[in-house]
Parts: structure tokens; sequence; C-alpha cells
């Protein structure tokens, strides 16, 4: 039987191993860092929308499928130095601590998945400038009972609980001055899922969101927004924010509202920069190593978007997940169980 | 807290530049408030006003816009909301309450939002507020008429016209000769009685929509 390689430990990676393990088929997980569950370990996400479940029930399950059964052998601080050959043998320099080794796989599932968006590009908006603005994987993680401030949301610069708080939305998405021109698919919904949290821990506080389309495709988004408007009472303002600057010492956003064609000033404890997905850096890499096509924004490009999506530029070699452009957890599963389906087919033949 | 960015210095270079110095800011608003959103909110008839997202439907299939230019229920809500305040006082106090209840915008709204009901809450608002200062003769006119429909569930016209001139401070006028001859001859011909009659159990009625319009 032959062994198929899958590049990364998040919930793509780990679905598509399991599922391809429960087939039969030996399977070699490469993780690059000492964890599994990828950006949703890394950064500690406490609650997934729509449904306020948390992350952990669904990234638990995952894991544990995948450490549990025998025929994966998991790799965690290794990477892919080097491939050879061609389906239906690919021969795979494998480095981690201990040294390098060579190892043949009968075919190769990329799931590399995506990095947040860094904001400190977007100098108006202030992030690394002024404390007290922060991104919404930041803020994820100060939610988490086991993140660094114990589920409490804190102002960095002064520990203290903001009663005011901003949420920008399309930072680093929608934009082409940072060069992505794409939607980020899951910013709108975090945003308010987060809102939500805060208002549900912080009853008193006031939360504003500043976006200039709430797009709320997926399952029971549209209603979670209706939910925050009408429950929770968060105020949406349409109008990008455009920048953040000090004043009296305090933090002070400025936007248009668009409905109502007037520029505010507006004086908040905190700024949120809903962040959306770049390529991540193991993406990159992975194209560079394996020699398939990227898209313009360095995601990874399907050979059809349409007929064959879990297929690469290169046969043998199948793609999955947030490495193809920005997905939610909920569709990265399907996608994981999808590209194991297009595998276990591809070696029959 | 970080540096004041009015001014950042780093390596004795001035970056922010010098242009916000003579470039006035092109803020029209400062800071934003729920304030008279849960105030809103609480008066009868406003509680859906949260729900509302903008989409303008209300104000697009609206009867007024043809006869009351800028009677935009959207862009009430929207004020109130957002604390602004001050335009809702001085440019939409005279419109909020020309609404003529046609309700097409509530049986329209695609988010359930009561929106004749908040126009009202809106206006009650400003008239709890006390912004339309000195009341007109037609709101005169209107307050005594509701309070006698509440009071005795029928309206007495002998009754009426004397309050509305008490209210308006104008009691000489009534007492003019051309109202008086008026008022004996629609009383000889029957068009008016001294006395109105009474409706039989209205003390209780008149108990139940006192309290609903609280």
């Amino acid at each position: 039987m032959k062994t198929v390689l899958v590049i990364g430990g998040g919930v793509t990676g780990l679905k598509a191993a399991s599922e391809l393990a429960e087939m039969g088929y030996n399977v070699s997980l490469v993780e690059k860092e000492d964890y599994l569950g990828g950006q949703v370990t890394k950064h500690k996400y406490y609650k997934l929308a729509p449904d306020l479940r948390l992350a952990g029930d669904v990234i638990y399950p995952v894991i544990k499928a995948v450490e549990s059964n025998s025929n994966i052998k998991v790799l965690k601080h290794s990477q892919i130095t080097a491939v050879s050959g061609a389906a239906p043998e690919f021969k795979a320099k494998i480095k981690n601590s201990k040294g390098e080794s060579e190892e043949t796989f009968g075919a190769i599932v990329v799931a590399t998945g995506f990095d947040h968006f860094d904001p400190t590009v977007k100098q108006e908006y202030g992030y690394g400038r002024f404390k007290d603005v922060v991104t919404n994987a930041e803020v994820e993680e100060m939610l988490n009972p086991n993140g660094p401030t114990k589920g409490e949301l804190k102002r960095p610069s002064d520990g203290k609980t903001p009663k005011k708080i901003a949420i920008f939305q399309c930072v680093g998405s929608r934009d082409r001055q940072v060069g992505n021109p794409y939607c980020c698919r899951v910013g709108c919904v975090v945003s308010t899922k987060q809102a939500i949290e805060i208002k549900e821990k912080y009853p008193d506080s006031e939360v504003y969101v500043y976006y200039m389309d709430m797009r709320m495709f997926g399952r029971g988004w549209e209603e979670l927004y209706g939910k925050a408007m009408e429950d929770y009472e968060i105020i949406f303002t349409r109008g990008r924010g455009a920048e953040v600057t000090l004043k009296n010492q305090q933090l002070s956003l400025r936007a248009e509202e668009t409905i109502m064609d007037r520029p505010i000033q507006h004086s908040v404890d905190m700024i949120i920069l809903a962040a959306g997905m770049a390529a991540g850096e193991g993406t990159i890499d992975a194209a560079k190593v394996l020699g398939i096509k990227q898209n313009d924004y360095g995601f990874l490009a399907p050979k059809d978007d349409f007929l064959s999506p879990n297929e690469s530029s290169k046969p043998g070699i199948f793609i999955a997940g947030a490495d193809k452009g920005p997905m939610d957890i909920e569709n990265c599963i399907v996608e994981g169980a999808a590209v194991a389906a297009k595998v276990a087919g591809s070696l029959k033949n | 807290m970080a540096e004041n960015t009015d001014k950042m210095v780093i390596d004795g270079v001035e970056l922010t530049g010098i242009w916000k110095e003579f470039l006035p800011s092109r803020i029209l608003y400062e800071d934003v408030t729920t304030e008279f959103l849960d105030e809103v909110k609480k008066l009868p008839g406003g509680s859906t006003i949260v729900k509302c997202y903008q989409c303008g439907t209300c104000s697009g299939g609206c009867t007024l816009p043809d006869f009351v230019d800028k009677f935009n229920p959207r862009r009430f809500i929207d004020l109130v909301r957002r604390g602004h305040y001050d335009i809702l006082v001085n440019e939409n106090k005279d419109l909020v309450w020309k609404c003529v209840s046609c309700q097409r915008c509530t049986h329209r709204c695609p988010r359930g939002v009561n929106t004749q009901e908040v126009v009202r809450a809106i206006a009650k608002f400003l008239e709890n507020r006390k912004v339309f200062g000195k009341i007109t003769n037609d709101e005169a006119f209107d307050e005594i008429f509701m309070d006698e429909v509440i009071e005795d569930g029928r309206i007495d016209e002998v009754k009426i016209v004397k309050d509305f001139y008490s209210k308006t401070g104008r009691l000489k006028d009534m007492m003019s000769a051309d109202q008086i001859s008026l008022g004996f001859k629609m009383l000889t011909s029957g068009r008016i009685k001294l006395f109105g009659g009474r409706i039989k159990d209205w003390k209780k009625v008149s108990q139940r929509l006192k309290e609903e319009l609280q």
C-alpha cells in the first residue's frame, strides 16, 4: 500500500489524513510547528461562528482522530525541503531537528493554510504604534480562558477593560494598496461573533463595527448579524475606518458614515482590526518546493476551479483548504474529506 | 499609551507632516452615543428600532416625499441610533410628525421594524424633550380632541370649542358677537347641545386607554 504525504497539520490536513487513514492508506503528516491544529491552536480560537460553540469541540476530535490512528505517522517540527519524481512516485526530503531523511510517497496533499494578515503595513491604523489597536486574532486569544488574560478583554496599554470598542472591517482585504483585492470571507462573521462575545461578557460596553458591506453568506451568519443588532445592540456603521490617531491621550478614529454623508471622529478605548487572510508562509514555501502554480495573491491555484478544485497544476499533488484562498473552518473540513476521496481515487489507478 | 501623533519625531525627522496644521480636517461630528437610542427604545412602539439595517425600503416606498421633501424614516432611525441629536432637532423636528401612517414601510420592512411606530416614537421623543417650542393652534386642537375622546369617549362640541379657545389664550375671541350668534343659531337648530350625552361605563375604557398610552 502506498503512503500519502500530507503537508500541514491544520484543520484541513488533519481531516485529510484521518480520512485517508480510515480508508486504509498509510499517511505521513508533516507539520512545521510542534503542535497540531494550525491557526486554530496557534491563536487559541475560542468560539466559532455562527453557533458560538467552542472551537475545541471541533478541533480536538479531529486531532484525536489523527493521533489515535496507527496508520498515520505525525512528524512535528518537520519541513519538506525538496521533492523529486512524479506521480505515482515522489521522493520527498523531510528535515527536522534530528536531521534529514528521504521517503517515497504515492501522492502529496498540500494543506499549508493561511496566515493572519499583518496590519502593520496599514500605517494609518496605527497597529504596532498604539498598544490598544489589536487584531481579531489577539482578541480571540484574550477571550479564551486559557489565553494570556484568562478570558478577560483587557487593554494592552493599562490592563483595564475597555468600555467603548470599535471594530474595523476589511483590514488587508478588498484593498489593492496591500495587494489583496479579494474578500477574506470570514472577517464579517468573526467580528460579529466577537462583538457578541464582548457584549455578553461586558453588557455595559459599547461595540461599534465600521464596515463597507457585511457579507453574511454562510450558514446562519445573517441570522447572527440580526441577533447582534437586535439582542446585543451592536452599532454597525457603514463606512470604512480611515485612520486612527491619539486625541487627549485617547484613541480616536476617523471614518465617514456613508449612509449619513458625514465624516466623523469617534473616541474609543480599544480598536480591533478585522485582519483578513493572506497566503501562509508554508503555502508559499510549498509552492516553491513542489513547483506548483500560485494565483496572483500567493494562494495555490487549482487545475480547474470548477471541475478539479483539489488538483494542483502537477499530477499527483493535491491541494485543499485555506491555501487555495480564504476559507472558514467548516469548509476546510469539507475540503479535507474531499481531497482524501480524490487522492484515494488517484492511487487506485 | 503610545506617543501623540499630532507630532511624531523619530531621529529628528517629523513624520506626520505639518500639513495637519494648515489643512483643517473635514470632521462634521464628534463622537457617537447610544443615549438617545436607549430613550427611544423604551417609548411605546420604539423597541423595534434596533432591528433596522438601513436598507432604505421604508424611505423608498414612502408616500410622503412627494409632498414633504426630505421625509426619510431611515434617516430618522439612523440619527437616533448614532446620537446625532443636533441634526435630528435642527433638520428633522418639523418632519418626523408628518407621517400619515399609511403603513407601507411597516409592511415592507425586511427586518420586521415597525417603522411607522418607530417614527412616531421618535416624534414623541422629541416632544418629550420639548423641542417644538410653543404649540400651534393645530397641535392644541389635536391635544384637546384626544383628551376629550379618552375622557368621555365622544366629542362635545361646546366643550371642545371652549377648551380650544382657553388653551390658546383666546377666550375673548370666543365671546365675540359673531361667534355667539353662530353658537346660538346652531343651538336653536339642534346642531349642537349644551350638554353632550354620556357613554355607559366609559370610565373603564378610559382607564385602560390611559394605561396603554402611558
